[in-house]
């Protein structure tokens, strides 16, 4: 007999996602046990951590020692956090503009033709997202694709200067993630009956009217996990900021890494890990509990 | 009296520049009269539904016109039209309450908030659901939603209220309850209804007229009991209820009666259609309900043939009887069971064969 195996449902149940927790906790707890215990250490100078425990990397956060050794208010790494919340909201509307009509035409498409371009939209992540941001830095660059032509035909004068600016970051942020939008927003507005479309014709709405009554409201949960699905990772980015930003226009994932890769400092980089996870974590608790509102108010009686 | 909608030479082609184009409507012309309860009935892919679609504004004409009220509508959005739907499977907005719903068009139409609400009220009181205005659609039943839709297509007070078979995702006990309030609804608020459906029960039980529709073409527009007794082609007769088609030939005319030969050497007297001559081949159609059964012996002043019972199928209040008539021709006839529960006939059973000669008629076409 198996004694050791459980007895009651629930044990059974616990027994069958084990393997699930193991990896879970493997792979994420564990990691981030690390991140939190090195955000309270002292650096080493030579990269690593001393088993100091220290404050300091959080205080970094917002003062700075000034020439007397008095701490002062320091906006340097505020500034660059509230950068980041700023260029990767822009790039997560202008994923939204895109992405929506783009998810919406597919939706028209006869059925046969909507998994084509579906495909069609994932074939980017088949290639290194390094080697697609270098990409942008030829069609946006000096005497880049855009450019050339322009000045060849007389229409500028000068370089756009287009490079290394807030605008090439969110290029590069939007197009890196513009399929994390489309795909949930495809998604929920396939399941539209689009008879419902029809409907709200059929009682005098007119064509924008069916999108914002109707078709927007329908497909709220799909936007908003789109618009977390490309927020998120907006703000921990790093290869479009250094390759686009020419690394002096710095995010907070640019920071991040740079903490752990040239500055040696990885309690403070640990330290603006957390500060991320915890917008992140603030962030999608919001979004869970209006989405459970939402499904109480739905709910089936 | 005012005709609501005009259909003129109305055809509609789907996919007209691919390989297959489908013909849904080949020049289809009607008039609905104001007031009227006009059901457009006919088996799946007659192009009932593309009609009302047609009048509704889903779907573009390819040819004709359609008139509302004398305005010409047929280029007009759906948005455009005064008209309103009840979809067959209702289309109820999720994301909103019921009085929600049923104010989507008032809102549309930017109606002061207060009239918005008197109007809610005031439908939802008359479909009776004005206790369930918070609920949510996929908190109700079908019947209910059934209802919320004709109050929503009705908020708006529309010059004609379309209905595209609302009542066929119901079931039997409901459905047979819904077309009295229907009819009723129709008759209390004096809104011309256009009804489409398959079911001719339904059609029959709610109509003032009916269009009798197939592969793209109205075969006839009658009231109910010109349709079932004086339909004008075997596509009528045979949709329409259950019927005994005889083939023969016309031999001889005697003022509103015809005698028939039917087979080589049978001879029988049936109701003149007119537009007819000597020789033709015609289609003669005798309803079930108009045969008396009886046991042979017992005599009748019809005119009564010996006939034998080849098969019977059992239905609870009666028994449908094919009848042999020993003559190449076999007819379906009805019996009531005996007080007691027993069935009259058994089969192979002799019988007299009992019908009036007004009641076998010529089809016309």
């Amino acid at each position: 007999m198996n004694l050791w195996l459980p007895k009651t449902a629930a044990g059974k149940r616990w027994l069958g996602l084990a393997p699930s927790y193991f990896v879970i906790g493997i792979f994420m707890l564990v990691p981030m046990i690390i991140m939190g215990v090195f955000s309270f250490l002292e650096p080493n100078p030579y990269g690593g951590v001393k088993p100091v425990g220290s404050v300091a990397a959080y205080v970094k956060l917002f003062f700075e020692y000034d020439l007397e050794d008095q701490l002062v208010f320091n906006p340097g790494y505020i500034n660059i956090i509230f950068r980041s919340f700023q260029l990767s909201t822009g790039a997560t509307l202008l994923c939204l503009i895109i992405g929506f009509p783009v998810a919406y035409y597919i939706t028209l498409l006869p059925e046969n033709r909507r998994n084509l371009y579906i495909y069609l939209i994932t074939i980017p992540f088949w290639t290194n997202l390094l080697i697609r941001t270098f990409a942008w830095i030829i069609i946006l660059g000096r005497g880049g694709v855009i450019e050339t032509p322009l000045l060849a035909a007389g229409i500028i004068e000068d370089s756009l200067r287009m490079m290394y600016t807030d605008g090439a970051i969110a290029i590069g942020l939007t197009y890196s993630y513009l399929p994390l939008m489309v795909l949930p927003i495809y998604a929920s507005l396939e399941k539209i009956d689009f008879r419902l479309l029809e409907a709200a014709s059929d009682l005098y709405a007119t064509r924008l009217e069916v999108m914002t009554k109707v078709v927007i409201p329908l497909c709220k949960p799909g936007i908003i996990a789109g618009c977390i699905l490309v927020f998120i990772p907006c703000l921990g980015a790093f290869i479009a900021p250094n390759l686009l930003g020419g690394g002096k226009k710095l995010m907070l994932g640019s920071l991040v890494q740079f903490q752990f890769a040239s500055a040696r400092n990885w309690p403070f980089g640990a330290a603006l890990s957390m500060l991320l996870l915890s917008a992140v974590v603030i962030m999608l608790i919001f979004y869970a509990r209006s989405a459970r509102k939402r499904a109480d108010m739905e709910g089936s009686g | 009296m005012t005709v609501a909608i005009d259909i003129r030479g109305v055809t509609k082609v789907y996919n007209p520049d691919s390989k297959h184009p489908v013909q849904a409507l080949d020049n289809v012309s009607l008039s609905i009269d104001d007031n009227e309860f006009f059901t457009l009935l006919g088996p799946s892919g007659c192009g009932k539904t593309t009609l009302l679609r047609l009048i509704a504004g889903f779907e573009e004409v390819s040819g004709g016109e359609i008139m509302l009220f004398d305005e010409e509508i047929e280029n007009l959005e759906p948005n455009r039209r005064p008209v309103n739907t009840v979809f067959q499977h209702y289309a109820l907005f999720p994301h909103m309450t019921v009085a929600q719903n049923v104010g989507f068009g008032l809102e549309r139409l930017k109606k002061p908030k207060s009239e918005i609400d008197a109007t809610v009220e005031r439908v939802l009181t008359l479909v009776k659901m004005m206790h369930l205005g918070d609920r949510r659609p996929n908190q109700l039943s079908g019947g209910q939603q059934q209802r919320v839709a004709l109050a929503r297509a009705l908020a708006p007070s529309p010059k004609v209220l379309l209905l595209d078979e609302p009542l066929s995702a119901l079931d039997l006990k409901l459905r047979q309850a819904m077309r009295e309030e229907l009819k009723q609804l129709q008759k209390e608020t004096g809104i011309t209804f256009v009804f489409v459906t398959h079911d001719q029960e339904e059609a029959l039980a709610m109509s003032d007229r009916i269009a009798v529709m197939s592969d793209g073409e109205v075969q006839q527009i009658g009231g109910p009991t010109d349709i079932y007794e004086h339909p004008v082609n075997r596509f009528v007769a045979d949709f329409i209820g259950d019927t005994n088609f005889i083939d023969g030939e016309i031999v001889e005319f005697n003022g509103d009666l015809v005698t028939c030969r039917i087979g080589p050497n049978s001879l029988y007297e049936a109701m003149n259609s007119g537009g007819h001559s000597v020789g033709d081949k015609v289609t003669l159609f005798l309803r079930p309900e108009k045969i008396t059964l009886a046991a042979a012996g017992d005599s009748n002043d019809m005119q009564t043939r010996p006939g034998k019972v080849a098969n019977m199928v059992y239905l609870g209040n009666q028994a449908a009887y094919t009848v042999d008539m020993g003559d190449g021709v076999e007819l379906t006839a009805q019996a009531r069971p005996r007080e007691d529960g027993k069935l009259p006939f058994g089969i192979g059973d002799n019988l007299v064969v009992g019908f009036s000669a007004r009641a076998l008629r010529v089809l016309a076409q």
